[in-house]
């Protein structure tokens, strides 16, 4: 009986020794109270390091947990990141409505095209709508070029499933070719890094050796949209991915295939210059192809030989060209600037009309989104330029205009 | 005689044993209770700000009270405080030459706190201030 007494003694004192050693040895809680949610989070008491992910989403206002979800009350890592959404990407199409979403944020929200996650998510670089169209059509498995399926189903699309496709070249295409769209994760290699849903454009890639890069932004290099676009083809003969086997150490072979032409806009700007948040995001619609979204043209920037390019007149403060020069303050925009815009009416805030006297042609200014590069250029009109007004696609500049590599 | 041995027996050493960790326990025990007792919760912010006494806010001027997150003005109405926290998603925003901007999503408000531009669509707060009889300034923030 002593001898029982005193092995649970013993074990009483190491156990009791065990949790006030656990206890001494936690860190000072880091709390904060975010200004959104109200909810003490503790979070910081292991991140306070890291860098803000935005200006628009500061921590004393956001917090961490209501995006990333996790405990915020928690001190340990396991516990506080076993209920995280999306790991570390919130923004993951799984998950984004409850990291990202609500009417404040990024969905539901009446104000047209506000609706990122509703758009993005409909868009052709999430639903690959088009290019299962363009080849189920090739192997006769539907009649035309309408885009019936997405890589998943939504608003009218159905989910593509390559296991029920009779045609075997079908069935190779759902294993090996989509890997490209937004819920698609990345090929293994440093030049596919990236990550998937809206952090696969706004956040950089984690970095080769494996550590992350907490940020959100709209500057977005064309670097991160290659870990997509050009890295190669995707052949319809073995349906494989063939990456490409030039190693370019300069930005000029970088930037396009080795066979393609391009002129000089192609390759010092940057994809995010010219190509408009709908056409990259979407607009909400169901598109065929890229061709149907993708509608900035040449023209729309150097207009023709008859008409300059459309411009738009800042009237109001709130207007929502000023909220984008915010979101990425490359061009400092004010009420009575005059912008460029596209045909069907999207703002391109970073190209202005430089002021002049009225007279002779205009003169506009871009301001590269991604480098704070500033380019100055001049339209067709009243130039030695031979342009047909319906030859706009970008092969017939490349006949006068293209650069020689 | 035999001599006395002095050195501890196995029973003297079992015993002092279990005392010794027995204490040891409860020593360790009212440790931890100690500690569990004396934990603080985070404070929550107080509703009433002392701003000192309001000679210290001139006719026509604007001060900051950062503990409060906001502004002191005073004009021809009186002492008012304009707060800070913009009323978009709650950062707080930037006192500028043209009035007040939020750095978050870009919302700008005129100096008396009215929307210049969105995407807030509500003015800036204006909080109660009050001069009690010690001659300070008082702000309810609640």
């Amino acid at each position: 009986m002593r001898r029982q007494l005193l092995f649970v003694s013993l074990l009483l004192f190491v156990a009791s020794g065990f949790v006030f050693w656990r206890q001494a040895r936690n860190l000072k809680q880091i709390g904060i109270t975010p200004s959104l949610t109200g909810q003490m989070e503790y979070c910081l008491t292991c991140h306070a390091n890291l860098a803000e992910i935005s200006q628009s989403h500061p921590v004393e206002t956001f917090g961490c947990v209501l995006c990333h979800g996790g405990e915020p009350l928690a001190l340990t890592a396991h516990l506080a990141h076993s209920s995280m959404r999306g790991s570390a990407n919130p923004s993951d199409f799984a998950v984004v409505e409850a990291s990202c979403g609500g009417e404040m944020c990024h969905s539901g929200t009446p104000q047209v095209n506000r609706d990122h996650i509703q758009r993005v998510t409909t868009s052709l670089q999430a639903t690959y709508a088009g290019g299962i169209a363009q080849v189920r059509y090739a192997f006769g498995a539907q009649p035309d070029l309408t885009a019936h399926m997405g890589v998943y189903a939504i608003d009218g699309l159905s989910a593509f499933n390559a296991a029920v496709e009779s045609s075997p070249s079908l069935q190779f295409f759902g294993r090996n070719c989509l890997y490209c769209h937004l819920t698609g994760q990345p090929l293994d290699g440093a030049a596919y890094n990236r990550w998937s849903g809206c952090s696969a454009c706004h956040s950089p890639a984690p970095r080769e050796d494996g550590t992350l890069v907490h940020q959100l932004t709209t500057s977005i290099p064309y670097t991160q949209c290659n870990a997509c676009h050009n890295r190669g083809n995707y052949s319809l003969s073995d349906m494989q991915f063939h990456p490409r086997e030039d190693a370019p150490t300069d930005r000029l072979h970088d930037y396009y295939q080795p066979i393609a032409e391009f002129t000089r806009c192609e390759w010092t700007l940057d994809c995010v210059d010219c190509h408009t948040r709908q056409e990259a995001m979407g607009d909400g619609h169901i598109y065929n192809n890229k061709k149907e979204i993708q509608y900035v043209r040449c023209r729309t920037c150097h207009g023709t030989l008859d008409s300059l390019p459309l411009t738009y007149t800042i009237t109001d403060e709130n207007d929502l060209a000023l909220r984008l020069a915010f979101l990425n303050p490359v061009v400092d925009l004010k009420v009575g600037n005059t912008i460029l815009m596209t045909e069907k009416g999207e703002l391109l805030w970073n190209i202005q009309v430089v002021p002049g006297d009225g007279s002779g042609t205009p003169t506009y200014e871009l301001f590269s989104k991604a480098t704070d590069q500033r380019f100055t250029f001049k339209p067709v009109m009243g130039s030695s330029c031979k342009q047909q007004t319906d030859q706009q696609e970008a092969h017939y500049c490349h006949e006068c205009h293209a650069t020689q590599r | 005689m035999p001599p006395k041995d002095d050195s501890l027996s196995r029973r003297n050493f079992l015993e002092w044993l279990l005392k010794g960790s027995l204490v040891g326990s409860a020593l360790l025990g009212l440790g931890m209770l100690r500690r569990y007792f004396s934990f603080q919760n985070e404070s929550s912010p107080p509703s009433q700000y002392d701003l000192g006494l309001a000679t210290d806010y001139p006719f026509g001027s604007h001060k900051a009270a950062p503990p409060a997150q906001a502004i002191i003005q005073h004009d021809s109405q009186g002492y008012r405080a304009i707060s800070l926290v913009c009323p978009h998603l709650g950062c707080v925003v930037n006192v500028t030459r043209d009035g007040f901007a939020c750095p978050c999503h870009g919302s700008r408000f005129l100096p008396d706190g009215s929307v210049l531009n969105g995407p807030a669509s509500h003015p800036l707060t204006v909080l109660q201030v009050e001069r009690n009889a010690e001659g300070h300034l008082i702000l309810n923030s609640g």
